[in-house]
């Protein structure tokens, strides 16, 4: 059996009184589903976030690194409004603290030149970012900025060499609109995370963009990840590809930190 | 024994469903060990006329009626719902009803609603209100369904002592009367556990303790949704073995008088 990764969880911010409780929950419903790993960021209660504000998190993710050692891997999260600041969070989190990938909100879209330095920066230090998405038939009035997987389609064309994961399939509004709209562009993976757990939502992005590029993740919606990975009519080999084989050859690239 | 409380047949307006007919829905509960299903018409949501559902149904379901248990849709907004109604009991043998307050622009609260349920409930039969169809943030273009609110299910539950419902597709109960201890709501409701966290939040834990384990029955919500994630909460969850059959089965069994 190969390992299970997550490729989208999340820690919680330290304002919040539980926060130490609710991370060992995560830690907890992991190990009941199978769970071997968990690729976490911490997101700041407002948006957009300052400079102190995202340093802070990712401090946060770092500890948590060593409080469950080998189940976390760490996003740095950053908002490329502060370019320089973010530059300099990336590389510490990425080449200090052995963190695996960079996680984009909403403050831009994915496709605006602010955001251009950080992919270079990605690139360059051979991780990939998880980009927040939806694309719902409607505008989203507290996320005018929000990035669809067209936008993150336009940005992976731009940089080829570039991995970017598109967050939550199963959470992000019209899932078979994602899917399309990723179908040509080999650089980009699909997080499969989300609470939605429609039939056939695996089938076709395997069908479309090949399983190689599918990355099993549940964004806190634990048993809803597991569940519609399991259901899905794929054989067993595809499934351990999407549950963590993909992830991993990811993670690789910077020299396998599993 | 396995009874889900929440699944269709037929087509859905706004996205192709899979194992939609008797022959492979019964084939998708074979492969999950369901033994039974509580099934309605996924075209009568949309259909103007619902009887056309309704009839579609229960052609669908002859032969089969040992594990698919036929629901009808009727709309009391629409001309003729009291024959539609009698005809469902009467010559189709319906043992209860699905009623899609929002999506066929009517009131729980409208006296119309009220008259439907009163004779259904006089008829022996029991009535399942879907919270919500689909996820809101992929709804097409054309619509804009919204959830039933649990409190207008709550002021019906409490207006219908005599009614038993079936409350599918819902999620947040434990901040509503419905789920809280002391309510004073009559205990004539049923949750449904689809769209329930088991892990972290784990509102299917809470609910057991505010409003027992007799009160929680076991559904999947296929072919609209994959029947895994349901699958494995009947697992992860941390409850003894009599409160999981009473989830799996025999609270449904109870309700539907089997």
């Amino acid at each position: 059996m190969e390992m299970v990764i997550d490729c989208h969880a999340h820690l919680h911010h330290h304002s919040s009184r539980t926060w130490q409780e609710d991370d060992r929950k995560l830690i907890e419903a992991a190990d009941k589903l199978g769970i071997d790993k968990l690729c976490c960021s911490i997101l700041p209660p407002r948006f957009p976030s300052t400079p102190e504000g995202f340093q802070e998190c990712n401090r946060w993710v770092a500890e948590a690194m060593e409080r469950f050692p080998g189940r976390v891997l760490g996003y740095c999260y950053v908002n490329p409004g502060y370019i320089r600041e973010a530059l300099d969070e990336i590389r510490r989190c990425v080449e200090e603290w052995g963190f695996v990938g960079i996680k984009l909100y909403n403050e831009y879209r994915c496709d605006e030149p602010v955001v251009f330095p950080i992919v270079e920066l990605a690139t360059e230090l051979k991780v990939p970012i998880l980009q927040h998405a939806g694309h719902p038939h409607y505008f989203v009035e507290d996320q005018p900025r929000l990035s669809d997987a067209g936008h993150i389609a336009q940005l992976a064309r731009r940089y080829p060499e570039a991995i970017l994961i598109c967050a939550h399939v199963c959470g992000g509004g019209d899932w078979e609109w994602t899917i399309k709209a990723l179908r040509n562009v080999p650089n980009v993976y699909l997080d499969t995370s989300g609470s939605v757990t429609d039939e056939g939502v695996i089938e076709m992005a395997a069908r479309m963009l090949g399983v190689e590029r599918l990355l099993f993740g549940c964004d806190m919606s634990m048993t809803a990840g597991i569940g519609k990975v399991r259901s899905a009519r794929l054989s067993e080999d595809e499934k351990r590809k999407i549950l963590g084989g993909n992830m991993l050859q990811i993670l690789e690239r910077r020299g396998g930190r599993c | 024994m396995l009874i889900d409380v929440n699944a269709y047949l037929g087509h859905f307006a706004f996205r192709r469903l899979r194992y939609n007919t008797a022959e492979e829905l019964l084939k998708l509960m074979d492969e999950r060990g369901i033994d039974k299903a509580i099934v309605s018409s996924a075209s009568a949501i949309t259909y103007r006329n619902a009887q056309s559902g309704n009839e579609e149904l229960f052609e669908e379901v002859k032969g089969h009626e040992d594990r698919l248990i036929p629901f009808a849709v009727i709309n009391p907004a629409y001309a003729g719902w009291e024959d539609d109604l009698r005809i469902c009991r009467e010559e189709f043998g319906v043992k209860g009803l699905r009623l899609y307050p929002k999506w066929h622009n009517y009131e729980l609260s409208d006296p119309r609603c009220v008259e439907l349920i009163n004779r259904a409930t006089e008829m022996g039969m029991v009535i399942s209100i879907p919270i919500r169809v689909e996820d809101y943030r992929q709804r097409s273009w054309l619509v804009d369904v919204p959830d039933v609110p649990l409190d207008e299910i709550a002021e019906l539950v409490r207006r219908c002592p005599e009614a038993k419902f079936v409350l599918v597709n819902g999620i947040g109960f434990v901040n509503s009367p419905l789920g809280q201890k002391g309510s004073e709501l009559p205990p004539n409701y049923f949750i449904e556990i689809s769209r329930l966290s088991a892990l972290l939040r784990n509102e299917i834990g809470q609910l057991i303790e505010n409003i027992g384990a007799e009160r929680i029955v076991f559904g999947t919500g296929i072919p609209f949704k994959y029947p895994d994630p349901s699958l494995v909460k009947l697992e992860v969850l941390e409850i003894s073995e009599d409160e999981k059959e009473m989830i799996r089965w025999r609270n449904a069994a109870s309700v539907l008088a089997l």
